[in-house]
């Protein structure tokens, strides 16, 4: 985008402002660029185009990067992804835990001035649960949402949720809705919430306009704007940093980051992230339903060559779901690699073959499909690579039709989230048929535990069976990466991937 | 004419009738499902079950089919799988961006092929037609992606001329409108150009063996003066079918080359659609291209009466 464009863009977002409606970007009227002390507007390269910024029913990331901006929950999770206030000031829970009382922020509004009550919180709920929405799991054991006035939310349960929290604020797909939104459909490309950033604009295909809310009930943002375009070759998108095209971007070529990274500008920072990739063995196959044929597997695997060819090295290697840096890691290293062990354990069985289904949605799967060929082969199993594109992959893996798959989980923070759904018997996402007893139980009770001591425990003890078990076999947790020009200053890289430019400024 | 017309439209309308069924077949026998790929790895049965029946995908394939066709025949070609928004804003949305791609990329590409393949054919067996020919055997081999970044490389960033992607509408800025589409227009430009000059030089060399060229040369005109009057005007015809096939393929969207330099066209939407697994808009954007193409062909043929006495529509 070449200067005059941007001072073009800065002219239709004053005049968006002024008008708070739906205006084309290519009104030209010769308005300033907006308020000097503050500054700016952001110019953000992602990789993908959101489908549709209706919180509640998109599941792309590319959307949740924009809508981070524009909507709040009822709280938040901070850099270490404790939960905290946002627009829930307070709680409280009743003495069976099966009551929660949440107090509104006073006085919130939406972008377009209109007040954010208890009720909207309620119609926001009842919509993802009614309308079985993406997020309806999450609120699997809400029986009730009341809001008795303005600014108290009453959730009642039907079991104690310790987790209620980070399923209530975990990410933007449970955010706060405004019903008139909605009931004229205006959500899928003009949403309104209460964040920091309001949606001035969306052409198809090209751009999605921000601008700084004026009625937000925090600190003002200081930028005037955010424009995401869609860029999805990563190449390409590096170049448009360079060339002053963006000021940020988190869709950079992995192979080049650590030498970016080393060269100062534009500034590019990794941070280990949250997320998981992992390789599942059909356990309703033979002859992978035997636990010392999967632990074999686990033994034989090299996860440093692994991590190098699939990130780059831009990875952690890991043998549990939950990163070093969270409070619910636990440290538990069983399978070093170790040729020998792998083949006894094998016991005679060589021969195998081995289908592993990986997808071009994430190339890294591809890339580390190789080595974990190299690596079984090493052990006798011949490992034939099947690569298919995401909606054929996923037929397949709700179908049952595969020995092995590799995938990752992104974005979770609590532990439920990270093993009750994959690795209970009746889990929805456990595609791969693990069947312990013992870890059902746990998981059941650890659900429910309110004891956060007791908690980590029964979730440590859990971990531990699922691991002996090699239910999933875990392979690394990623970093998440991001490049920013040096004048962009506040950019805070956070675990769950969240972007948030509340507090992100440029120079000028 | 009139009546000629008019029968051409009646067969389009009938090719678009059996475009509609082709793809949906198609559709039908492509694995995936767009709500399965809607929910990505969070897969939760209820949620899957609430969203298939409010796409309609729960109901038996002919009836999806002839549900479809009834809402297309008052012009209504159903929603978005992905955003609910209607198909026919989406699609239109994306054809701006697409038409002022492919005239430019088209354009550029007559520049190059016109004079190239003339000379070429002219003076065929001279080191020119060697270097003409060395050219064109490259535009057509190498692949356009690769030749899309190292112009991203050369033209953006070592030189800093040009910006590496995006797109500015040209009724908005045509001056940020031009530098954004030089490098993909230059890049499909010259793969077009590559193909153009090939018939263009031999549909030349034809000519030249033909008898009335060597009456005229007999006559004593001037070499300039028989491939201007005489040559050119015969070796048009021809091409000028080729060209009309290239432009239909360019008004199809350059896939690649849309999602490359981030143009928001119909190819990069056909692309994304393919992705998702949105079969309206799949099909409203194949409709609209096989809509185009028939179109282009009606006005090749209008125009072939032109270049050609003999040929009369009727």
């Amino acid at each position: 985008m070449s200067r005059g464009h941007r001072t073009l863009a800065g002219a239709a977002l004053a005049l968006t402002v002024a008008l708070l409606a739906g205006c084309s970007s290519g009104a030209g009227v010769d308005v300033g660029g907006g308020d000097a002390a503050k500054g700016g507007v952001l110019r953000a390269a992602i990789g993908g185009e959101p489908d549709q910024l209706d919180p509640h029913k998109t599941s792309a990331y590319y959307s949740f990067q924009v809508l981070e901006n524009v909507y709040d929950t009822l709280v938040e999770p901070d850099a270490e992804l404790q939960m905290r206030p946002s627009l829930a000031t307070e709680w409280r829970t009743s003495d069976d835990q099966l009551t929660w009382t949440f107090t509104l922020r006073e006085g919130v509004k939406f972008s377009d001035g209109s007040a954010l009550t208890a009720e909207d919180v309620v119609y926001s709920y009842r919509r993802i649960i009614d309308e079985k929405l993406n997020a309806a799991y999450k609120f699997a054991t809400v029986k009730e949402v009341a809001a008795p006035d303005a600014t108290t939310v009453v959730i009642t349960l039907t079991a104690p949720t310790p987790n209620l929290l980070a399923n209530l604020g975990g990410f933007k797909g449970v955010a706060i809705v405004q019903k008139a939104n909605v009931d004229s459909g205006d959500i899928r490309t003009k949403p309104v919430g209460s964040g920091p950033f309001s949606v001035a604009g969306y052409t198809s295909g090209d751009r999605i306009e921000l601008v700084r809310n004026e009625n937000y009930w925090g600190a003002q943002a200081k930028l005037d704007g955010v424009t995401f375009t869609f860029v999805k070759d990563p190449t390409v998108a590096l170049q448009n940093l360079r060339g002053d095209e963006a000021d940020w971007t988190d869709n950079l070529p992995p192979q080049q980051v650590p030498g970016l990274r080393d060269a100062g500008n534009p500034t590019v920072q990794t941070v280990a992230s949250n997320d998981y990739w992992y390789l599942a063995l059909n356990q309703a196959r033979k002859p992978y339903d035997d636990p010392a044929v999967r632990q074999a597997i686990a033994f034989a695997l090299d996860r440093e060559a692994i991590a190098k060819a699939a990130k780059f090295g831009l990875a952690t290697v890991n043998q549990t779901a939950i990163p070093r840096a969270s409070s619910w890691h636990y440290d538990y290293t069983p399978y070093n690699r170790d040729l020998d062990k792998a083949k006894s354990l094998l016991a005679g069985k060589s021969g195998l073959n081995l289908e592993l289904m990986v997808t071009t949605e994430y190339p890294e799967t591809v890339t580390a499909a190789q080595v974990i060929a190299a690596n079984l082969d090493e052990i006798g199993i011949a490992v034939k690579i099947r690569t298919l594109d995401f909606a054929q992959w996923l037929d397949e893996q709700g179908k049952g039709n595969f020995d092995a798959f590799l995938l990752g989980w992104l974005g979770n923070i609590d532990p439920d989230e990270f093993y009750y759904a994959q690795h209970h018997s009746e889990g929805t996402f456990n595609f791969h048929n693990y069947r312990n007893a013992e870890v059902d139980k746990l998981l059941e009770q650890a659900r429910v535990q309110t004891d956060q001591a007791a908690r980590k425990q029964e979730y440590d003890r859990a971990a531990k069976l699922i691991v002996d078990d090699a239910s999933y076999i875990y392979l690394y947790n990623p970093d998440v990466v991001q490049g920013w020009s040096d004048k962009v200053s506040g950019v805070e890289v956070r675990t769950d991937r969240a972007i948030r430019f509340r507090d992100v400024a440029l120079a000028r | 004419m009139r009546r000629f017309i008019l029968r051409r439209l009646l067969q389009s309308a009938v090719a678009l009738l059996g475009v509609t069924l082709v793809v949906f077949l198609l559709l039908q026998m492509v694995p995936g499902d767009p709500v399965r790929v809607a929910l990505g790895t969070r897969f939760d049965p209820e949620t899957y079950e609430a969203l298939r029946s409010r796409a309609g995908l729960d109901q038996p394939a002919v009836v999806q089919y002839f549900s479809y066709l009834g809402n297309a025949l008052t012009g209504d070609l159903g929603v978005s799988f992905r955003s609910g928004e209607p198909v026919t804003d989406i699609v239109l949305a994306r054809l701006p961006a697409t038409l002022s791609l492919a005239f430019t990329a088209l354009l550029l590409a007559l520049l190059i092929a016109f004079p190239l393949g003339v000379i070429s054919g002219v003076r065929s067996g001279s080191p020119i037609d060697h270097a003409v020919r060395i050219f064109s055997q490259f535009g057509v081999s190498v692949p356009d992606f690769w030749m899309g970044i190292m112009g991203i490389l050369l033209f953006a960033g070592v030189l800093g001329w040009l910006p590496p992607s995006g797109y500015v509408a040209l009724s908005e800025d045509p001056a940020g409108w031009l530098a954004h589409v030089i490098l993909p227009a230059a890049t499909v430009g010259l793969v077009t150009a590559s193909i153009l000059t090939r018939f263009i030089r031999s549909s030349v060399l034809e000519v030249l063996s033909q008898d009335y060229v060597r009456t005229a040369e007999a006559k004593g005109l001037r070499p300039r003066v028989v491939v201007l009057r005489h040559v050119l005007r015969n070796a048009l015809i021809p091409v000028v079918t080729v060209v009309a096939v290239q432009l239909a393929s360019l008004l199809g969207g350059v896939i690649v080359i849309e999602v490359l330099f981030a143009w928001p066209g119909i190819g990069r939407l056909t692309f994304d659609a393919v992705q998702a697994r949105d079969y309206p808009v799949l099909q409203g954007a194949v409709l609209l291209v096989a809509g185009l193409f028939l179109l282009v062909n009606l006005l090749v043929d209008l125009l072939y009466a032109r270049l050609d006495p003999r040929i009369s529509v009727r």
